[in-house]
Formats: C-alpha cells, structure tokens, sequence
C-alpha cells in the first residue's frame, strides 16, 4: 500500500521548509566568524576576533551571568513548587482540581507583555521594582505552567497501585514519592524544566518591564542592541547561545530521550 | 504472625454504602478469601484493611494491634497488587529489598533475605532483571516474593490471578497454596472466582452489596449455601422464574409454568410470591425413566449435546419452550444421549434454590 | 481528613506566588485603564474615563494598528499551515529513520532563543542585510529591496518563529489517523488526491485548529519579533504598548490596550474550545 506515503513534491516541499526553519541559525553562525561587520556570500574571511570581544566585554558577561541565574534559579523554585501543586492536584487532595489547574496555567494563556506591564506597575507601586528577588518571581510565574504540565502529563502515566505498594511495604508518603513516584516521572520533568529553563533564559516581555538597568539579562541586551544596527559580536554571543542550545538538547536526550516528551 | 479482626467495618461515600457494618474473624495463619461480584465491596475492605482507604466506622485489629487510623507504612502487612505494581525502575531484587530497607535491613542480612524471598518463588536467578523483562507470571512471583519477604503479619491479595492466562493460572494457584501452607502467613485472598476461592481457602466469605452473604468452609459454601444470593452465585446454575404454590414447613413447591412443579426444600417466599429458581447444571441428573420422589422429576427433551472432555453439556428443552443446560461426567451413563431423545431431569430438592424475584442480585 | 491538609501545604506555596505576583498585579491594571492621563502630568487622580477605550475603536491610528495585528496573526497563521503540513506529513508518513532527526530540526529552533532567531533575520533581510547583498551582487536588483520594517519582514520572521509549534500540532493529529482508514478509502478506488481531501485532512481538522489558534494568538501577543524586524515605526499592538508604557509612559492608554489584546486572546481560545467541544460532541 503505496497510497499514503509522501510523493517526490511533497518530500522536497518539507524539506525545504525545514531548510527555512534553519536558515537565520546558519546566518548568525557564519555572521560570527566573518571578518567584515556585515554579511557576504561567501565570507570575505574567518576569524575569531568578535568571540573574543565578547568574552572580555564586561557588559556581556553580565548579562550573562544575570541570565544564567535567573534561569537555574526560576527553575529551580518552579520545580519545587510546581511538582508539589501538581501531585496535590493529581492525587485530588482539594476540591475543584480542574478550576485549580486552570489557575496554574492562566500565564501561558495571557499574553506575555501584558504580564509585564502588569508586573512594572505592580512592582513600581509595592516599591519592589529593582529587586532580584522581585525578577526571580516574575520568572517563575513564566516557566512554572511547563513543569506544572509536564508534571501533571507524567504523574497520568505513572500506575498509581506502585505508590501505593511503596506504601504498604514501609515508606512514608514522601519516602514513597522520593523513591518510587519522582524517579518514574523524571523524564517528563528533565522535559518540563528544559523548556522552563529556556523559557527564562530567552524572556524579553516581562523582563524588560521588571528589570533594572543593573539586570540586563542577554536576550535584553541583544535586544537593545539591534535598534543600534547589526554588530557582529551579537552574532557571536548568539552562535554562544546556540552551542549551549545544542549542548543542552543532546544531554537533554542522552539523559532521558526526551523526545518523545514533546 | 496475629490474626486479623474486623470490627462492625463500614465505608460510605456520601448516601452510598460500599461497606455495612461488617465483622469478620481470621484466625492465626489462617487462608480466608473474600469473595464477590465485582461492586460488592470485598475490594473497599482489602484497601480498608491496607490503610490505603479510611473507613468511616469500624476497628480493624490484627493480634493485639489496632491499625484502624495507622498509615499503612506502619501496619506490617503485605499487599499483591491486581497489577502486581512492581517498581518498573527497580531491579527484581531491588523491588523485593524495597520493604526490607524500609525496616532498615542492611548488607548480608538484606542479601540473604532477599534471596530467600525470590528461592521460595524460584526466581534465585533473576534478581538482576528489570520487572519489563520478565512474563506475567514471573512478575507475580516477583510481587509475592516482594510482598513476604519483610515477614508481614498478615499477607492480603487483591485479585492477583486475574491477568493471567488459565493454564498459567491453575499453575500459580497451586504454587501460593504451597507457599501460604510454607509460611503459615494470615492471608485475606480478594477474588471473584468462585473455584479460585474454593480451591484454595480455608474458610470462603461471600459477600454482596457490602454485606456477608455467608463465611464457612468451602464444602458448605458449595453443599449449603446458607442464603439464596450464596445459590445462584456459586456453581453454575440455571435461572427460571417460578411461583410459589405452597408452603409446607420450611420448604414448599414452586409452579414453573405448563404445570410442571418443583419442591424445594427451603423457601423464604410466601405462598403466591414470585421467584426466580436457581438450578445447579452439575446438580442435575439426566435419567431415560422418571425419577422416584422425593427427587424431582422433570420430562424434556435433549436439544443439543456439547462434548468438552471431563463434562457433556446438554440443552433440554422443558415445557412450553424453557431450556435448562445440564453439565453429565462424560463417563456416566447420561454422556451419549442423542438429539431429541426423551430424558427426566432428576433434581433433589436440597439443590433447588429460590431467591424472591426483582431481589437482591448481582 | 489530613489529605486536605497536606493538599493546602503541596499546592499553597504556588497559589500563593500566583495570586500576589500575577493575579493582584493584573486585576490592578484595570483601575488604571479607566484614568485620564495628561502628558507632562501623568495619571490624573480621580479622574474616571472610557477615553482609553474609545480611542482604540475610534481613533484611525489605532484601528490602523489593532487591524495590523489581526491581520499579521491570519497571515502568519494561513503560511504556517501551508508550510507546515508537508513537513508534518514527511515526518509522520516518510521513512522511519528520517522521523528523529527531522522531528530534532523542527523542535531545535523552538528551544533556540528567540532574540537570536529574531537577530538571524535581521542579518538576512535588512538593507545591507544577506538577501539584498547576495541580489545586488548578482545583478538582479539595483537598489535594496525593502524587506524590514514592513509586513513583509514581519510575516517572513514571524512565520519561522511559529512554524515549529504548527508542526509539532500537525504530526500529533497525522499520527493519530490510522492508516487502516485511508487504506479503506484507497481500496475504494479513491485517487491518492482524493483520499488526503476527502480522508487525511477532514480527520486533522482538529489538530489543524488548535494549531491554527495557537499560532494565532502567540502571533498577535508577540513583542519581541515585531519590534526587532518592525522597528520603533511599524507597529503592532503589543508594541504599541511597550511604547505607552515605556516611551509615553501613558500608563492609561497602555493598559487599555493590555486589556483589549487580552480579551481578543482569551475570546479566540475560548471560542475554538467551544468549537472542538461540539465537534467531538458530534463525532
């Protein structure tokens, strides 16, 4: 039965939409290690003066740092409490667990800019913009409906007699979720926190709302770069973004085969 | 080792009863089998009795111990599980370590203990499989190795037989007799087998809508079923609705249309009620003469013979139209009756069982 | 029982992160999308008006840029859909061992942050940007081309930035076709034609319109790829709000606007889930 596989048309169609899908990633990478400030096919020459630029600019290691902080540390704090809210929610502990749920994921369905005009006068009023911490939670807001999502997808295909055998055999409940639950629904959740993780780190709408001067993250950087005009060190630190991207999947993947979480 | 009380044990959910007021005594290393239709509560009880459920009254005891509010972390028991829930992240010895560490069993002890659990399931060398790895069969043996191995003072299975095929099934039945007779563990065995149960109790309880129909040992349950519910869910009877002509002590006769009647040596409906009989296939007899009284003796005429080793089944036609189906031993003198031959179904009347019509029924 | 208790303390911490940190801050934008703002001045107090409001259906700026964004959003979800279905049906229905990679070359720019993605377009289309200097320097064009800081850079960037989510919603729909249906249909004496219009597509339809919807409203909330490939100049609404808030700071006017996006996102969910609900009611 030949009927339903893709013909020669279709095949090279899809193909190349998904040599479009690539495109911007191959022009950043070949806009980094060109010696001219602006793009030509073929480069004028190669080097590695702009990595080296950014990799002693200040200004870039900041943002940076503050990035990386603000992604482990939301994921982190997203992991506690949105693995915790979804076990409470899946083991319907309190009335009106659908009603809850829906609670949980209202940020994903408001846009994300309204959020973060939300946030600056919130913040501005209660006199917290500025503060890290006030940042942190911001973020957290942001990437925790992924873990709650990926905890809720992962709890539903976990046999809820296994926890209940952990029971009857000596553990306590959180032994019996330690040992028995956490490590049956670990791939979800390296899923959910990846994207969590990414979400954070590449946030633009409510960070540049809530951030001050002093917490330029990357993405904000980059952002405001742009309006000053193509500079070939932003397509360095972003080829740096991409070769931690593609690190991050492959361990990802390695770790847990993650893709089929997706 | 204890045994295990049930106390006036009860389970609503809201106006819903699952379980009414039950009491129930399993003595020391005892084998008991609670057993049911599916909804009848035998389940509610088992997870009552594991702490995996609250009840809403009632005192759950085993020896001396009251567990009714422990958490079941902290009740000694041990639970096979329908699924077998083993740990699919664990290996077969870790699984079967999983109770031991909880009691804080280390090293040689836990190794040695370990490999005696998984010797009595002759599974010695499998303790480094993952449980996917492993048939059906070999995983229930791994839940029971699991469930003994921390020496529980009561032992419940929930159903464990049911995903089996039957082959592997009669096998398995056989090897946790052995076991339970081994180790001499207090054992409630949740089923809705009926041969299942019989075969392996020592005392059956049957239970319906929440309540014990009847609790003895399997030869009564089967020979004397003490109430009507108990008749037509034992055995494999046939069902014809009948009314009650009249009474005589604490049996009667029962008009089942074209005026044929039958006697029954016990009925609890009143003269001109309605009844639904229950007949037992293999509690028939096929004859070529009429039977002599007391028995029951029903003229029919064979339909269709089935022929499945140890039993013929027959369909006999009675009456106007009713069809009763008789199981004979294929080595008796009824196993090789033609279509449409004359025969007397001969029915004593200890084995007729009536039961109030729109009654209680699974 | 103690299960509520332990219920309260799992799922406390969390609501109560989002009640004071997103629900409070977001019910409080709506006071101040009902004040007066006067340039200069800022939000004048006590002040109570529907200005704000009004001026987004009545003003022509306004409509002009609210009528862009939804605009932009059918653009960029029509393409999307025509882009994303061969991919979709390549991954589920092509060889086997093209599934993992093609799937991994879909999913990569999803988990490549959206500034970059954003940056390599810009590389690509503006005036001295990839496509112009590759066009000029073959002789097929004189001057630039004008591919930024119009609709048609916006719905080039915006397309790819989506792209990914359409086919991920795709393949979760192709997959569950079973291909014993479309052999039955082919069987039939279907045309292959036949069997993807009358068999393959009418099954997807569902997937087809969750994706459909959720490139849409990410479409129209979106700030950063209509800002970096639209400029400070042409604008759509979550950009016209940044600039209230951050370039005007109108705070009034900016909050109205939040509120309007909102109320179009929100609407545009529920009614699809109102859609599939009675689809799935009549199946």
């Amino acid at each position: 039965m030949n009927e339903s596989k893709p013909g020669l048309t279709i095949t090279s169609i899809a193909l190349l939409v998904i040599l479009f899908l690539q495109l911007p990633v191959i022009v950043v990478v070949l806009a980094a290690f060109s010696t001219t400030s602006y793009l030509t096919i073929p480069p004028q020459g190669l080097t590695l003066k702009w990595f080296a630029k950014v990799l002693s600019d200040p200004v870039y290691l900041d943002a940076i740092r503050i990035s990386l902080m603000l992604a482990v540390g939301s994921t982190a704090i997203s992991l506690v409490l949105g693995v915790a809210a979804a076990y409470a929610l899946f083991k319907r502990m309190l009335p009106g667990t659908e009603a809850l749920t829906s609670f949980l994921m209202a940020p994903l369905i408001l846009p994300s800019v309204v959020i973060g005009v939300a946030l600056l006068q919130y913040y501005s009023l209660i006199g917290w913009r500025g503060s890290f911490a006030a940042l942190l939670l911001a973020h957290v807001i942001i990437t925790v409906p992924y873990i709650v999502r990926s905890a809720l997808a992962s709890l539903a295909g976990v046999d809820t007699s296994v926890e209940e055998a952990a029971r009857v055999l000596g553990a306590n409940g959180f032994t019996a979720f330690r040992l028995v639950t956490l490590p049956l629904i670990k791939p979800g959740l390296v899923a959910g926190a990846l994207f969590a993780f990414v979400t954070s780190m590449e946030n633009v709408p409510v960070t540049i709302f809530v951030a001050s001067a002093k917490q330029t993250t990357l993405p904000i950087l980059i952002f405001s770069s742009v309006e000053m005009g193509v500079d070939p060190s932003i397509a360095a630190v972003s080829t740096l973004l991409i070769v931690a991207t593609v690190f991050v999947l492959w361990l990802a993947e390695r770790w847990t085969g993650f893709h089929r979480f997706i | 080792m204890s045994s295990l009380k049930l106390d006036h044990l009860s389970k609503h959910y809201g106006e819903a009863v699952i379980v009414r007021d039950l009491s129930l005594e399993i003595a020391n290393g005892e084998f008991v089998s609670l057993l049911g239709p599916s909804g009848c509560g035998k389940t509610t009880v088992l997870r009552m009795v594991a702490g995996l459920i609250a009840p809403t009254g009632g005192k759950i005891t085993i020896g001396e111990r009251e567990i009714t509010v422990l958490p079941p972390n902290k009740r000694r028991i041990g639970l096979v599980f329908q699924s077998y829930a083993l740990f699919p992240h664990l290996t077969v010895f870790e699984n079967v370590a999983f109770g031991l560490r909880r009691q804080g069993v280390k090293g040689v002890e836990l190794e040695k203990r370990v490999k005696d659990a998984l010797a009595l399931v002759r599974l010695d060398a499998f303790g480094d499989r993952y449980p996917r790895q492993m048939s059906g069969g070999q995983q229930q043996r791994v839940a029971m190795a699991r469930a003994i191995a921390p020496r529980p003072d009561v032992l419940l299975f929930d159903e464990p037989l049911s995903n089996l095929d039957a082959k592997l099934r009669d096998e398995m039945q056989i090897e946790l007799k052995r076991l339970q007779r081994e180790l001499g563990i207090t054992t409630l065995f949740v089923t809705h087998d009926q041969a299942e149960a019989l075969s392996l109790s020592d005392r059956v309880c049957v239970m319906a809508h929440g309540n014990i129909e009847q609790f003895a040992v399997p030869e009564d349950i089967y020979h004397r079923p003490a109430t009507a519910f108990v008749a037509s869910f034992i055995g494999k009877p046939n069902r014809l609705p009948g009314k009650v002509a009249s009474r005589n002590g604490a049996g009667g006769t029962v008009e089942i249309g074209c005026g044929l009647t039958l006697n029954a040596d016990r009925l609890d409906v009143a003269a001109g009620g309605e009844v639904e009989l229950f007949l037992r296939q293999e509690a028939i007899e096929l004859r070529t003469t009429p039977a002599e009284a007391p028995a029951n003796s029903i003229p029919g005429t064979v339909q269709l013979r089935s022929f499945s080793g140890a039993h013929v089944q027959y369909v006999v036609r009675i009456g106007a139209g009713t069809e009763i189906v008789v199981e004979a031993p294929s080595s008796g003198a009824a196993s090789n009756l033609e279509k449409d031959a004359s025969v007397f179904l001969a029915v004593a009347p200890a084995n007729v069982f009536a039961l109030a019509a729109k009654g209680a029924r699974s | 029982m103690s299960n509520w208790k332990a219920g309260v303390l799992l799922f406390g911490p969390l609501a109560l992160l989002l009640f004071g940190v997103f629900l409070v801050p977001v019910l409080l934008l709506a006071p101040t999308s009902f004040h007066e703002y006067s340039p200069g001045v800022g939000i004048v107090a006590n002040s109570w008006t529907l200005e704000n409001y009004a001026r987004i259906v009545t003003d022509d700026y306004y409509r002009e840029v609210v009528w862009r964004t939804l605009y932009l959003g059918l653009g960029v979800t029509v393409s999307c859909l025509l882009l994303g279905y061969p991919v979709a049906y390549l991954i589920v229905r092509g060889p086997a061992r093209l599934r993992l990679p093609l799937t991994l070359l879909v999913i990569f720019p999803l988990m490549l942050n959206l500034v970059v993605r954003s940056f390599g377009w810009i590389a690509l289309l503006s005036n001295r940007g990839l496509v112009n200097n590759f066009l000029i320097q073959t002789g097929l064009i004189g001057a630039p081309l004008k591919l930024m800081f119009n609709l048609t850079g916006l719905m080039i960037g915006m397309t790819h930035i989506y792209l990914p989510f359409m086919v991920l919603m795709l393949v979760a729909a192709l997959q569950n076709v079973p291909r014993d249906v479309e052999a039955a249909a082919a069987t039939l004496g279907s045309s292959r034609t036949h069997v993807f219009t009358s068999v393959t597509l009418p099954l997807t339809a569902p997937g087809i319109i969750s994706g459909s919807i959720l490139v849409f409203v990410l479409t129209i909330s979106a700030l950063v790829t209509p800002r970096m490939l639209g400029g400070p100049t042409y604008k759509v609404m979550a950009t016209l709000i940044y600039d209230e808030y951050m370039q005007l700071l109108d705070w009034p006017s900016g909050s109205a606007l939040s509120f309007s996006l909102t109320v179009i996102a929100i609407a545009i969910i529920w009614a699809s889930s109102r859609i599939t609900k009675c689809w799935a009611g009549m199946a």
